[in-house]
């Protein structure tokens, strides 16, 4: 694995943001371009902005963030209006609203979700309401967004997940879950311990009833979903994300001494292990010793498969752009999506958008209906 | 509902933000991002309920405009 | 300031098949990289009076449009647009290199450089005031753009209005005029020496070609220019030339329609058409006649100070 000073700009720039300091125009637009791969742009904007480092940006790269930036605050606020028509759609049901992922980050106020660029909302719902739960999106304008049988029934036989549904008006997706990985796949992660230990969503909007998972379970979602999914084209995103969880909830004395336990509890000992290995070496995440040497005991793979990995991952989580690789990065990455997808079912790939486009509505008067 | 007197009001986070021009206006939904184009009268009723909230009874006559209004997500009828 | 015509061929397409050809066009910076000769010639013919970035330390867009590999090259060789390791486009085939360039170049400032509100829409400039022509495909636009601009009017752009959100004055961005089927033959008897890419057939759009921008237009893209008109023109053959006021509202609902990233936008979105829309004129204009159209331009009235 490299040494720092090796890395691709964008992950020095994640790493330590006072890098930037003395950076020339040309360091400037490569770093611009690895981030435009990694869809990480508007997340150097928030970094920047956090460090007190936008105003010595020079004016040619700046535009380019706040651009970005400005893309980032318009998703925000699509999310917080979709999660609260969500929300409504729900509320009958008398079940907490359980978000997933980006989603939570954003609601939850986290770094995490600071921009942070998705296409859908995540949720969590018990296996055995996923029907009633269905059936309100349905009835709140929602379509299944498959109609083809066979694909209805292996997203409900095979699949952790309905199909992803979107609205008919605003065209958002939503992805309802009824656990964190499929039947199919090696470990089994209890939903009804996740759910039974989450908590309330800090943050937003407090007239609306959210849940997030607690913070080891977060951080362990975001591990498993990055480590057992088959697509690495956001491995740095996903990456990103974990080390910015481990920040926030790390100064939490009681966070690292539930974290190995927890991951034992739930299976994911071999997600967690790497999770901290990778993001402790490429963004300098404070793991402290004891933690990572129990993760490592509970989940490392012997030393041979773990040189492997190491070689994969080392590359596969680095930005996407040409000048991050070398000719191994191609082959690295696919063979971890193959990897992946021995651990779980094959994800379907859908184009996705979140925002809505501007819905121009009839013109509404007085006497008219 | 007794003892329970319902009003209509701005949706929390609604600015109003609006611009007119001979006697139509456009509107932007701030928590929609949604724009509309409103004819002439719509604009005064919302400003008034931005003013304050409205007693629900008070603005029978405007029922099927209001609640389209609320369908936009501009206003709410919310107990008080 | 070097332009692209000061270079030799030899250099120009020693740039595009090397580090890459940083060409300016308005407010950006385009760093192309490109093997194939369509690209090369249309660049050599249309681009000529457009500035090289005076460094290559720094670029907007990085646009490479490599070749299809051997064997396929040899056999319906096709091009794609890579932008830094995505590939966002289907490829064509290398026939229409040339267009894809173009559009490219259109959808890299429409879906990135939000500092503007960006409108699909020509806009045009006399005398410090501008009108702006939004319009569908088929309203015959470009073509009007192409002829306004050549009797006495500066190209801004034919595309892509951009607004500045900081003072709402409008931001040039002149490049070649796309024209199609049958509106080539028409311009090229209304323009004398009017300069054309080789129109290419079987596009999506029909037959294409572009028309180089004037000169004096591209030397003067760093000037802005005050919205004053907004004209939805409508082409449609022998019709009496018609201009007629549009309430202010509804034109503010059609331009939100026809805008790139109105929504994206927000509230920013919303205050900066309101304020063009306050500081314009707004009309639905009928034509047949080329003539009486540029008349009717040039009759226009500046909006009181």
């Amino acid at each position: 694995m490299m040494a720092p000073a090796q890395l691709p700009l964008l992950v020095q720039l994640l790493r330590a943001p006072a890098c930037v300091s003395g950076w020339s125009l040309k360091q400037w637009d490569l770093m611009l371009r690895q981030a435009v791969s990694a869809n990480l742009t508007a997340s150097v904007w928030s970094q920047l902005d956090g460090a007190g480092l936008l105003d010595v940006v020079p004016a040619a790269a700046r535009r380019h963030l706040d651009w970005a930036h400005c893309l980032a605050l318009r998703h925000g606020r699509a999310v917080r209006w979709e999660v609260r028509q969500i929300a409504e759609a729900l509320a009958p049901l008398g079940l907490p609203l359980l978000l997933l992922k980006g989603a939570a980050y954003v609601m939850a106020g986290l770094e995490a979700g600071q921009g942070r660029l998705f296409s859908d909302i995540d949720i969590l719902v018990p296996k055995e309401r996923i029907n009633e739960v269905e059936s309100r999106l349905l009835l709140k304008g929602w379509m299944s967004g498959h109609h083809d049988p066979y694909d209805q029934r292996y997203y409900r036989e095979w699949m952790h997940e309905l199909p992803p549904m979107e609205h008919v008006k605003r065209e958002t997706m939503i992805d309802v879950h009824h656990a964190i990985l499929p039947p199919t796949a090696r470990a089994h992660p209890d939903s009804r311990l996740l759910r039974a230990a989450a908590v309330a969503a800090a943050g937003q909007d407090c007239a609306l009833v959210l849940q997030t998972l607690a913070p080891v379970d977060m951080v362990l979602h975001s591990a498993t979903h990055l480590f057992f999914d088959g697509e690495f084209d956001h491995g740095l995103r996903d990456i990103v994300d974990l080390d910015r969880l481990l920040r926030r909830f790390g100064a939490d004395e009681s966070f690292w001494l539930a974290l190995t336990p927890r991951a034992l509890e739930l299976g994911l000992q071999r997600p967690l292990f790497y999770a901290l290995r990778y993001a402790s070496w490429l963004l300098d995440s404070p793991v402290p010793a004891a933690v990572m040497a129990a993760a490592a005991q509970a989940g490392s793979p012997n030393p041979g498969l773990l040189a492997l990995m190491d070689g994969l991952f080392g590359r596969a989580l680095l930005p996407g752009h040409p000048s991050c690789g070398d000719g191994a990065s191609a082959f690295a990455r696919f063979s971890l999506y193959v990897r992946g997808n021995w651990l779980r079912m094959p994800p379907l790939m859908l184009a996705r958008h979140l925002f809505h486009k501007a819905f121009i509505s009839p013109k509404v008067a007085v006497g008219k209906v | 509902m007794p003892g329970v007197s319902l009003r209509w009001r701005l949706l929390p986070g609604q600015r109003l933000r609006h611009h007119g021009w001979h006697g139509e206006c456009v509107v932007f939904n701030d928590l929609t991002g949604d724009t509309h184009l409103l004819g002439a009268g719509v604009l005064p009723l919302l400003l008034a309920i931005a003013g304050g909230p409205i007693d629900f009874d008070e603005l029978a006559e405007a029922r099927p405009l209001l609640d389209s209004l609320a369908a936009l997500g501009l206003i709410e009828a919310a107990a008080c | 300031m070097l332009t692209v015509g000061a270079l030799s061929r030899g250099e120009l397409d020693a740039r595009l098949a090397g580090r890459g050809l940083y060409l300016q066009t308005g407010p950006f910076i385009n760093a192309i990289r490109s093997t194939i000769s369509h690209v090369s010639d249309g660049i050599a013919l249309l681009y000529a009076d457009y500035p090289l970035a005076a460094s290559t330390e720094f670029a907007d867009f990085h646009l490479h449009f490599p070749r299809s590999p051997l064997p396929r090259r040899l056999w319906r060789a096709q091009v794609r647009f890579d932008h830094d390791g995505v590939k966002p486009f289907a490829p064509l085939p290398e026939d229409q290199a040339w267009p894809m360039f173009e559009w490219v170049l259109n959808w890299c400032v429409s879906s990135r450089a939000h500092s503007y509100l960006m409108i699909h829409a020509a806009v045009v400039e006399k005398n410090g005031f501008a009108a702006i022509l939004p319009a569908p495909p088929g309203s015959g636009k470009s073509t009007l753009c192409a002829a306004l601009v050549h009797r006495g009017w500066r190209l801004l752009s034919d595309e892509l209005t951009l607004v500045r959100l900081s003072d709402g004055l409008l931001q040039p961005l002149p490049r070649p005029v796309s024209l199609k089927n049958a509106s080539i033959d028409v311009i090229r008897n209304y323009v004398d020496g009017a300069v054309f890419s080789r129109p290419i057939h079987e596009t999506l759009k029909g037959t294409v070609a572009h028309l180089k921008a004037p000169a004096d237009s591209v030397a003067r893209a760093h000037e802005t220019a005050r919205p004053a008109w907004i004209v939805f023109p409508q082409y449609e053959a022998g019709a009496a030339t018609s201009l007629t006021p549009l309430a202010p509202a509804r034109a503010f609902m059609e331009l939100a329609g026809n805008a790139f990233n109105y929504s994206l936008l927000g509230a920013d979105g919303f205050e900066a058409l309101a304020g063009l829309i306050g500081s314009s004129a707004s009309y639905q204009f009928r034509y047949s006649s080329l003539d009486e159209a540029i008349a009717t331009f040039n009759r226009l009235a500046p909006p009181a100070p």
